[in-house]
């Protein structure tokens, strides 16, 4: 632990922070394109931020402490990881201990604390938003933690860095069939974990069908500019650590400046390409009906289920 | 040893005590238990601290082979914990005495409830261990059936409980007969020494036996069946004991059997790992769609149990491989256990105070009490968290040891533990996914949004002693799971008393590090990075935004354009299950009834519609009623063999005489 | 690990994820891309062993396998398919979440049943008998829990296709004459049961259980 492990986090969060919006206003952006329309500028989200933070802060009338404290905990929480994880550099501050279960779990205070300030609403709305979430966390969860676990098979740990670390070593452990089943069910755990289609629609207001915007719906002010920040950041470091666990490539291995501008740029430009590809298969694909979703997250769960049996048959 | 009377002695005093007039009753048997149970914690902590066992043999108390004690640290480590979740308890009990258990019988049953569970891990030998076990035992029953009066489900919960612990009782007694009969004395060090002469098949026989018998007290499904009505029905002080300390000292009989028999063969710990998946899901399947307050508590309490039993399982077989790995899931279930008592109490005793408060369990009743009971829904919501594994609470740390273990433990695992890993580890991460979904419904639903009846509106914050009991186990919460440290080195101690121990893992004050095993967890830097983030955060949002009383205006929210008057229009706790009641419809066989009544006049008009959704327990209503449907019609039947008449029952008993002589000739 | 452990890894690893996503997708058309998907695997996979092995024979037996199971009878299926667009596997016995931790178990059963088999095989190709098992496994259960006729026939199909895979890894390589006879009676079985499918959809039939009431 010392200086340059702490500028790398710096660094890391100063990336998440800005640099979500922009994901977030990107991905919108290659959907209006791709459905014929223009479309807001990309910086879109940061300026709808900037004139949500100057509004009155309201709240509903009978809610408690929790409706104010859930927007400070989401940033605050996506704010700890984004310093913590193995994100442009491998040697974020205290890497060591930087495990994927805790990082996992560390994000799920933030929903969690979001989902009880939904019920704090005291509206059918928030009850709706929280309930499906929940379900939704609690079936992904399986094939989160099985994942983690395939990918944990060949240095038998963890450690976030540690498996990003082998990864840029050595490419054999990219291409290695547990490696790519491990990925192919994480991205079922990106798509609902971050709410994107086919689990929810990110862009819907339609009461019935909404899930996330269901959760929030009661959030305006400075708080809904705090809970759009904390949302994107997520989408960020849930793509962030993506793209490093798939092609590690560029990932500073130390904290030299050099290293460090190469590795904000390849993991910006990674996340945007990976972002980009979400945007397009967002437009070409539907929402499943709520009932539908164990299917996926079941499909999900068995990929990343092969992959421990695949790893295993492999040693 | 001592020490040990001296608690004994104490504890039989607070029985005592009991008889006092109503108007101290209460407060004078509370104050001898808190001496009692500050005793205990020393006691424990002295052993713990010297690394060994402290033992004494009597035989002025107990005929036949007199009252055997011998504390080792293991044991020490649950007197600890039952002796911290007692005083909690305890204390939350003078407040409590108002609303119900302050009668001789519930006093002196409490006292005595207390001091066992205090003493149970102490004993020495087969009989003190029975002994103390049957006190405890019948202690709690009689505290299970307090309401017995007031409310048929008491008696029922009653019933159940008794059935469940005698049954599991006369196996365990079953069990160590055996052993005991084949050492040279019945003290627990003699049985493990000579426990391994033993045929295979009996060793097998007799860690069955035992395993079933305590997996009964710790409340593994299929077994668990008393646990939601017990746990429900008990006053709140004790139903925090049963969940707290009691179902512990069923895992403590688990792990006194490993000692007691060795390790044994693999398959031993598949079928205890096989129930602990079971247990796992199914209680936290059933704690997701309960909307009893303590029932949900009490499912969750089982699946908990499940979680430890899973640890245990994955130490058994992971021994003969990696003894690293084995020694890590031993400690990990020792960490669970202990983090399980400080959470559940907390929650029961809460879930107790929101009794008083408001005289009603059902969450769909509740809701706002955050409002108006500020201290017991803080401590609530931590205890809460804390289930649910969320850091930087000690929940989290707890399992993520479990996750661990199983992650080291597969490296060079054969096919059969890799694959009992990979389930271990899915069933972890379902029943982690589901009790957060249980436990934000718990809080959100009960303490969150608004009252949703004229009780909940009304709640008064509890008396402070009943602020205080929940308030010290959810600050130990907060504390041990901030920094896991602290408890580290006395449960290695303790779980040195099974194996001894090759994990390596080293501990600061920050979190764990597991040495030559790859990994490492600091929940204090989790947390101060998140606490700075989250002050800063709020730094900012207040900068921003128009300047002082104009901050924060409260609104009407959002009802579709109508104004929303009726906190009915609220999900309630059923609403909030209803998608993963849809989505395990096969496993839980939710039993729906709607009844809609047209109108007379024609049948586009409605009058009334009745709907009635039951979701009770599966295995009760599939598993244990046709047995018990079964053994009434044998009941019926056999009523004609005993008719009345002095006639027959003096022909059976000639019929039997004679089929003696013959089969003796 | 070297490269050829991996790719042949890869490819047997493809051969069961196609039968797991037999089990997942409703539509009949995508169940039947993936038994091509799985047949293009298996060719592979056969390659493989034929290029580390310098086996021409092998070779020639892979490219009947990618003609015969990743073409020929995907080809015949699709066009069954294609007589009733749209078609779906809408309400299977079995629901698909329950269908794959199913599939998740048996795959689990496979890794356990096939310990004798890997022990005895060894080394980069008899370790991965497990996942064949498994394929094997799987079809059995697509025939038990799906409803459609041409579900039944995928179903037999992986059978088949999990015992070629099981066949390759074991003896590295079949025999070509055992290989062209077994394709060849599977081509011919399928060309039966396309006629028979065909018949049965003019008859009004797409659904198996619809058989029972044969039965009186």
């Amino acid at each position: 632990m010392n200086l340059a492990t702490f500028a790398v986090g710096a660094v890391q969060l100063a990336l998440v922070v800005v640099g979500g919006p922009l994901l977030l206003g990107l991905m919108r952006r290659v959907r209006s394109r791709l459905e014929g329309r223009d479309g807001p500028p990309i910086t879109q989200p940061w300026r709808d931020i900037a004139k949500l933070a100057h509004k009155q802060r309201t709240r509903p009338t009978e809610s408690s402490w929790i409706f104010s404290a859930a927007p400070l905990v989401l940033v605050a929480t996506a704010a700890t990881v984004a310093t913590l994880a193995p994100l442009i550099a491998l040697t974020p501050p205290l890497a060591a201990s930087t495990d994927f279960i805790a990082v996992i779990f560390v994000l799920l205070v933030g929903s969690v604390a979001l989902a009880l300030a939904a019920l704090d609403t005291g509206t059918a709305f928030g009850g709706m938003g929280a309930s499906r979430a929940l379900t939704i966390g609690a079936l992904v969860e399986p094939a989160l933690l099985v994942a983690v676990l395939a990918l944990s098979l060949p240095l038998h740990s963890t450690n976030l860095v540690a498996i990003v670390a082998d990864g840029s070593r050595h490419a054999s452990v990219l291409v290695g069939p547990s490696h790519l089943l491990a990925l192919a069910s994480f991205i079922v755990v990106i798509l609902a974990e971050s709410g994107r289609l086919p689990v929810d629609n990110p862009s819907t207001h339609l009461e019935l069908t909404m899930i996330y915007e269901a959760l929030i719906l009661e959030y305006s002010g400075p708080d809904l500019a705090l809970v759009t920040l904390g949302e994107s950041m997520r989408l960020a470091i849930w793509l962030g650590l993506f793209v490093n666990l798939v092609a590690p490539a560029g990932v500073a291995a130390n904290a030299g400046a050099a290293a460090l501008v190469l590795g904000l740029v390849a993991v910006a430009a990674k996340v945007a390409l990976v972002g980009t590809i979400v945007a397009v298969y967002e437009v070409t694909t539907a929402k499943l009906r709520l009932f539908r979703l164990p299917e996926l997250l079941a499909g999900g769960f068995i990929l990343a289920l092969l992959g421990v049996v695949t790893g295993a048959v492999m040693r | 040893m001592s020490a040990v009377a001296l608690l004994a002695g104490l504890g039989v005093l607070a029985a005592l005590a009991a008889f006092a007039p109503r108007a101290r009753r209460v407060q004078l048997v509370a104050t001898i238990l808190v001496a009692v149970e500050v005793v205990g914690a020393i006691v424990a902590i002295h052993v713990l601290v010297i690394d060994h066992p402290l033992a004494g043999h009597t035989t002025s108390l107990l005929p036949i082979t007199g009252l055997h004690i011998d504390l080792t640290p293991l044991g020490a480590l649950f007197t600890l914990t039952t002796a911290v979740v007692a005083f909690a308890a305890t204390i939350h009990w003078v407040g409590y005495r108002r609303h119900a258990m302050s009668s001789v019988g519930a006093s002196c049953a409490f006292a005595l409830f207390v001091t066992s569970l205090l003493l149970v891990p102490a004993a020495g030998d087969i009989v003190t261990f029975l002994v103390l076990w049957e006190i405890m035992a019948l202690t709690s029953l009689a505290l299970v059936a307090h309401d017995h009066a007031l409310r048929d489900e008491a008696r029922q919960a009653a019933w159940w409980y008794g059935a469940m612990t005698q049954g599991g009782a006369a196996l365990i007694t079953l069990g160590l007969v055996v052993l005991g009969a084949h050492a040279k004395d019945p003290s627990f060090a003699s049985i493990a020494a000579s426990a391994h002469h033993l045929p295979g098949a009996t060793r097998a026989a007799v860690f069955l036996a035992l395993f079933i018998g305590f997996a009964a007290k710790a409340g593994l499904v299929p077994a668990h069946v008393w646990l939601p009505r017990a746990h429900a029905e008990a006053p709140a002080p004790a139903s925090a004991l049963l969940s707290g300390a009691m179902v512990n000292l069923g895992i403590y009989g688990i792990v006194l059997t490993r000692t007691l028999l060795g390790v044994g063969p693999t398959w031993w710990w598949l079928v205890a790992g096989f129930f602990g998946v079971i247990s796992a899901l199914y209680g936290s399947l059933y704690a997701a769609t309960s909307t009893d307050l303590k029932r949900l508590l009490a499912y969750s309490t089982s699946d908990n149990m499940g979680l430890v039993v899973i640890g245990l399982a994955a130490s058994g077989f992971f021994f003969a491989k990696h003894p690293a790995a084995s020694s890590l899931a031993l400690i990990a279930s020792l960490v669970l256990v202990t983090a399980h008592a400080l959470y559940k109490s907390t929650l029961f005793l809460g879930a107790g105070s929101v009794q008083y408060a408001t005289h009603e369990r059902n969450l769909d009743q509740l809701g706002g009490l955050a409002r108006t009971m500020p201290v017991t829904s803080v401590a609530v919501v931590i205890g809460a968290l804390s289930v649910a594994a969320l850091p930087p609470l000690n929940g989290f740390s707890a399992e993520w040891l479990v996750v661990q273990s199983l992650v080291h433990g597969l490296a060079g695992a054969d096919p059969v533990t890799t694959v009992a890993t990979a389930v271990f580890v899915a069933a972890l991460a379902l029943t982690g996914g589901l009790t957060i979904v249980a436990f934000v419904k718990a809080v959100g639903i009960g303490f969150f949004g608004r009252a949703r009846s004229e009780q909940a509106a009304h709640a008064r914050e509890v008396p402070v002693s009943m602020r205080i009991g929940p308030g010290i186990t959810a600050t130990a919460c907060v504390v041990f799971g901030v920094a896991p440290g602290l408890t580290l080195s006395a449960i290695t101690r303790a779980s040195a008393t099974v194996a001894p121990n090759r994990s390596g893992m080293t501990a600061t004050l920050a979190g764990f590090h597991l040495g030559a095993l790859r990994g490492a967890v600091d929940p204090l830097a989790l947390a101060l990075g998140a606490v700075a983030a989250t002050l800063v955060v709020a730094a900012l949002r207040q900068s921003r935004g128009p300047a002082g009383a104009a901050k924060l205006r409260s609104f009407e929210p959002w009802g579709s354009g109508r104004v929303l008057t009726s906190a009915r229009m609220q999900y309630t706790a059923t609403s909030f299950a209803e998608p993963l009641q849809r989505v395990f419809d096969d496993v839980l066989a939710p039993q729906h009834d709607l009844d809609v009544s047209h109108a007379v006049e024609s049948r586009y008009y409605i009058e009334r519609v009745a709907y009635v959704s039951a979701n009770d327990d599966v295995v009760e209503r599939r598993l244990f009623r046709p047995v018990l449907a079964l053994a009434r019609w044998w009941g019926v039947r056999a009523r004609g063999i005993a008719n009345g008449s002095v006639h027959r029952y003096l022909a059976y008993g000639f019929v039997v005489l004679v089929l003696a002589l013959v089969v003796v000739s | 690990m070297t490269t050829f452990a991996n790719a042949l890894a890869s490819a047997a690893v493809v051969v069961t994820v196609g039968a797991v996503v037999v089990l997942w997708r409703h539509r009949l058309r995508s169940i039947v891309l993936a038994l091509a998907v799985q047949g293009v695997a298996l060719a592979v996979t056969a390659a493989l062993l034929a290029g580390h092995e310098h086996d021409r024979v092998l070779f020639a037996v892979a490219l009947l396998v990618l003609a015969v199971k990743a073409v020929v009878i995907p080809g015949l299926l699709v066009r069954v398919v294609a007589a009733t667009p749209g078609a779906r596997e809408s309400d299977p016995l079995v629901n698909v979440p329950a269908s794959l931790v199913v599939a998740g178990l048996l795959t689990l059963a496979a890794f356990i049943a096939a310990r004798p088999i890997v022990a005895l095989v060894g080394g980069p190709t008899g370790r991965l008998v497990p996942l064949g098992l498994a394929t094997v496994l799987i079809g059995f259960f697509v025939m038990v829990a799906r409803r459609r006729a041409l579900s039944q026939v995928v179903g037999l199909l992986l059978v088949d296709n999990g015992i070629a895979l099981v066949a390759f890894l074991v003896t590295s390589g079949v025999p070509v004459i055992v290989e062209l006879g077994s394709s060849l009676d599977v081509l011919f079985g399928v060309v039966v049961l396309r006629v028979l499918l065909a018949r049965l959809t003019a008859a009004g039939f797409s659904d198996l259980d619809q058989l029972r009431s044969l039965h009186d």
